[in-house]
């Protein structure tokens, strides 16, 4: 092959790798760009003009409706419902997945199957039973109602993911701990656990976006307005037989964005973390 | 000498038991109040002719069961589940591959691209229900001005039943390939570097390095995303609950909506846990099966 | 140690837990009422909650808990508390078949005898104090609205065409024709919601038939049946609509809530729509310019046919509240249920738009006069057919419905099948 040839089929490549890039981008932000624009039209306008007319003339008075419509108060509970949730739910799947990932016994096998196996639950009929469950405990129309749910519906997938990623470290680390006379339990704490940080982040990340938009648990769970959740706020917009579309879309808008911003805040971690678990050893 | 090892290597197992015991206990405990609990209730409940309200359950035994197996809506639900199965991992795997090594070789030039890219995942299905719906109609549709110029008419995305399983599988491809693209994106990140060098050195062409050597050092993690992705399409209920409600004439319906329906729309909670259970049996045996056959295939490499 | 953190971390959220339920034990000895209802949106849910305020200032004794939950979320809700036996004191259904399984199951409490205090029943419309009775016993109040189903026009392209109000079917058919003609689409339709074509459906089977063919066969009595040659001729004229493309494409993937429907009368592509008269306050929130160009006419008559043209379909009432019979203060939740319709909340009410199912009831809004009458006038009213029917068979009646309009089965079929169903569920 010739250097010409060469460098036309590179330049080739990279146009083919950039139309792939703009299209995609198209793709993936378009949605997104119209959620945005619907925030900031007038109810009537999506309706009369359609959902893809630019804004005939830009508003932010459903920013101010809605952010007075108690936003606030359910963008609290959300935070602190799904920081504690996460907190517990990333502790308690990187202890299991240690266990799997690195200790042999006999029903290590056994054990991380029927973990596998319990993704497998679908979560519309266990609402009875969790609803009795947080009715006996005294806990129902609390936000605290929520924590145990999200963190036992998360657990599966994040103990799967976390095992393939403590599976693929190099054996000469705790190698070298027992070497310096760790137990196991030291090992997992001392050595493990915070290599495994950044792998942490990865689930934290994908369970923290699942739990943000969750709706059923909080639907069932929760009754009173002080202790709804996000997802829930767009109810005061969705009426019996028509709902206010400009409204919903600000505060799904103003939902995303605290992910949008933990997000490029976390994705550099994010992908540090995908990196450090999948290493081969 | 010989009894002393024998001693240390009990010691060893039952240190090693301890603390599998102790670091499992709080993920199990979890599990075993708010996961096991669902399940046998649902277990249970299938044997029960019940409408969620009266105070006595009928007990049916297996009738619910016989139900099952004669009933064409469920088969129906069963293959929409499959073709999402197969449509997920044809299409969000490899597009999430090709973000991956797209934003790979941009290194970070391209975080921009790469939040963008990952928006369709943080949006709530409540707006990409709307704005697919949006998007897909038939008169003010962003398809419509195009396919009318071509043929005249606009096909009927959603409410046509030949075509509306696929517009809902579009948009649930575009939903989940982001997430695919961060997990293969972490995947290419640890490759180490010598390989591809070395690889390059030896006269090898990018795309040659790349399902040569690449691909098959990322088995583990194409195993996984395989799983996940298979899993999460035997499971799903969002957006189609949102766009179609599993219409029209059925075309859409899913295991998951299905069951949905029969336990509370209709009040038949016996019959609903049944599907429930089948669901349950059948995503079990699909994932682990899976998983066991990759690993057999992968001799071992991914898991041991 | 980090373990070690987390097992104290678990503790310190068990106590919060166990000290924030006791501290739930709450102020004083009031007496909890709690009430469940779907008017999420602002002025509808406050004009409930300013009644329920003006209850606790004449009850001191009692606290009335109002949660507002989104139509859709309050269904799921609902059963689940139903299937775990903790209902709410106050809720809402629409009456008709769902109100009667929760009767059947003992979930509601007998108010007959509050109803009749004073007669009290007196004030209410005839037509929604029959809704809410089942077995000779009153079951639920009806409050929001007189809600009834007729066609909706724009008045705008009717002149513009010469088109005149329709008193037939066949004057219907000619102005179908017509629009047909000049491009514009004579009736928008939302289907994917399935109860909105059902309407044109239930009307069809009314005037072909009268009101006794589908109580009938819904109640298995005087040998009604679905297969009752009524039904099919309502099937295939449906049918007959959209082959000749009365209806806008792609309907049975359109979404009536959020709009796809009204977008095409806002627009004037479509010209009609049959739909539930609360379309006007929508309008009047969504669009408030286009009310001016909105009129209604009732479902015209059909040559030959049983079906009196002055019959409705639609509910009086709309959300039937009921008391629970797991409820501790029957009377007192009774009481709090009368505040929702006293003269403040008529007046709030009647300002929204809404017509409260009182005889006293009056309104000053030509569009909502012109429902009320045709309400008044009605010899009989049909409730809906998803809501009058049996859980079970009112969703086999949607899909079916929507299976129609999707021209995927013939009337013959859609018939059978219902026929079926309902044999198989009788007397269950």
């Amino acid at each position: 092959m010739s250097d010409k040839k060469i460098v036309s089929r590179l330049l080739a490549y990279k146009i083919l790798a950039g139309a792939f890039a703009a299209l995609w981008l198209v793709v993936a932000g378009l949605p997104f760009y119209y959620m945005l624009i619907s925030s900031i039209k007038q109810r009537y306008e999506i309706l009369g003009h359609g959902v893809f007319a630019l804004p005939m003339k830009p508003t932010l008075v459903n920013f101010a409706s809605v952010i007075r419509g108690g936003f606030w108060h359910y963008f609290v509970n959300s935070v602190v419902v799904i920081g504690l949730s996460l907190l517990i739910l990333v502790l308690s799947s990187a202890a299991a997945s240690y266990v799997f990932a690195r200790l042999r016994f006999r029903l290590n096998k056994p054990l991380f199957g029927f973990v596998v196996a319990l993704m497998a639950i679908p979560i519309h009929v266990t609402l009875i039973p969790i609803f009795m469950l947080t009715q006996r405990m005294g806990i129902y129309d609390t936000i605290w109602a929520l924590i145990g749910p999200y963190v036992a519906f998360n657990l599966p997938i994040s103990v799967f993911i976390l095992t393939g990623f403590m599976h693929e470290m190099p054996k000469e680390i705790e190698e070298a701990a027992e070497i310096d006379g760790c137990d196991k339990l030291a090992t997992f704490t001392r050595v493990i656990f915070p290599l495994s940080i950044p792998g942490m982040a990865t689930i934290a990340i994908y369970d923290g976006v699942n739990m943000w938009n969750e709706f059923c648990f909080a639907m069932v769970l929760t009754q009173s307005s002080a202790n709804r959740t996000l997802p829930l706020a767009v109810w005061d917009y969705q009426g019996q037989y028509s709902s206010n579309t400009a409204l919903i879309m600000t505060v799904l808008t103003l939902s995303a964005l605290p992910m949008i911003i933990a997000f490029i805040f976390g994705q550099d971690k994010l992908i540090r973390g995908m990196m450090a678990g999948a290493v081969k050893g | 000498m010989i009894s002393a090892s024998y001693t240390l290597g009990r010691d060893r197992q039952r240190s090693t038991r301890v603390t599998a015991v102790l670091l499992l206990a709080p993920a199990f405990f979890f599990i075993v109040v708010f996961l096991l609990v669902s399940i046998f209730n649902s277990i249970q409940l299938s044997a029960f002719d019940w409408n969620g309200a009266d105070a006595v359950k009928e007990f049916v035994g297996l009738a619910n069961w016989g139900a099952l197996w004669g009933d064409e809506r469920f088969g129906l639900a069963l293959l929409n589940n499959l073709r999402i199965v197969a449509f997920s991992i044809a299409t969000q795997l490899p597009i999430g591959m090709a973000l991956a090594l797209l934003l790979y070789k941009g290194g970070g030039r391209v975080t921009l691209l790469k939040v963008v890219y990952f928006l369709p995942m943080l949006m709530s299905s409540v707006a990409i229900g709307f704005l697919f719906r949006s998007i897909f109609d038939p008169e003010f549709g962003l398809f419509a001005p195009l396919a009318r110029a071509l043929s005249g008419t606009s096909p009927d995305f959603l409410g046509d039943p030949k075509i509306a399983i696929y517009s809902v599988i579009f948009v649930i491809c575009w939903q989940f390939t982001p997430f695919y693209m961060i997990y293969f994106l972490a995947g290419l990140n640890t490759l180490p570097e010598d390989v591809h060098e070395a690889a390059i050195i030896d006269g090898a062409s990018e795309s040659r390095y790349f399902f040569s050597f690449a691909l098959p050092m990322m088995r583990g993690i194409l195993y996984n995303a395989i799983v996940m992705s298979m899993v999460g399409s035997l499971k799903y209920f969002d957006l189609v609950y949102v766009m179609t409600e599993g219409g029209p004439s059925g075309s859409t319906e899913l295991m998951a909506t299905y069951m949905y329906k029969n336990a509370f729309t209709i009040m038949k909670m016996g019959y609903g846990s049944t599907i429930a259970t089948a669901m349950f049996a059948i995503v079990t045996a699909a994932s682990l099966g899976t998983l066991w056959a990759l690993k057999r295939n992968g001799r071992g490499e991914s898991y041991e | 140690m980090k373990t070690g953190r987390m097992v104290g971390l678990a503790l310190l959220m068990s106590a919060a837990l166990v000290g924030l339920s006791v501290s739930c034990g709450g102020p004083a000895q009031k007496k909890k009422i709690t009430m469940w209802h779907i008017q999420t949106q602002d002025n509808q849910k406050k004009t409930i909650d300013d009644s329920m305020a003006r209850f606790m200032k004449d009850h001191p004794g009692y606290n009335v808990e109002v949660v507002a939950l989104q139509n859709d979320a309050y269904k799921t809700k609902l059963k689940v508390s139903m299937g775990a036996n903790e209902m709410p004191d106050i809720f809402i259904s629409w009456s008709g078949g769902p109100m009667i399984s929760y009767v059947d199951s003992g979930k509601i409490a007998d108010i007959t005898s509050y109803m009749n205090k004073k007669n009290y029943k007196d004030r209410f419309m005839a037509g929604g104090i029959a809704q809410a009775t089942y077995k000779d016993k009153i079951w639920a109040v009806p409050i929001e609205s007189v809600s009834i189903a007729m066609v909706f026009y724009n008045k705008e392209v009717f002149a513009k065409y010469g088109l005149k109000e329709p008193a037939t079917i066949d004057e219907l058919e000619a102005i179908c024709a017509t629009l047909k003609s000049k491009g514009v689409t004579p009736f928008s339709l939302a289907n994917k919601t399935k109860w909105t074509g059902s309407m044109y459906y239930m009307y069809l089977v009314d005037r072909y038939g009268g009101p006794s063919v589908f109580a009938d066969a819904a109640n298995r009595k005087n040998g009604g049946s679905f297969e009752n040659e009524v039904f099919a001729k309502a099937g295939a004229k449906i049918q007959e609509w959209v082959k000749k493309g009365y209806f806008n494409q792609g309907f049975n993937g359109l979404d009536e809530d959020s709009g796809q429907s009204r977008a095409l009368l806002y627009s004037g592509k479509a010209a009609m729509t049959v739909m539930g008269s609360w379309l006007i306050s929508t309008v009047k929130s969504e669009n408030p310019d286009f009310l001016a160009k909105l009129d209604a006419f009732p479902f015209p008559a059909v040559k030959d046919g049983n079906g009196d043209p002055s019959d409705t379909v639609g509910t009086i009432g709309d959300n039937f509240y009921s008391v629970s019979a797991s409820c501790k203060n029957p009377e007192a939740a009774f009481t709090a249920i009368t505040y929702l319709l006293d003269d403040t909340a008529v007046k709030e009410r009647s300002a929204q738009g809404k017509i409260p199912p009182l005889n006293s009831t009056t309104v000053s809004d030509p569009l909502l006069s012109k429902v009320l009458a045709t309400a008044k006038a009605a010899k009989a009213n049909q409730l809906w057919y998803d809501q009058y029917l049996s859980p079970e068979m009112g969703e086999l009646h949607k899909d079916t419905s929507q299976e129609l309009f999707g021209l995927t089965k013939t009337p013959a079929e859609v018939d059978k099948i219902m026929e079926e169903k309902a044999q198989a569920t009788a007397g269950k």
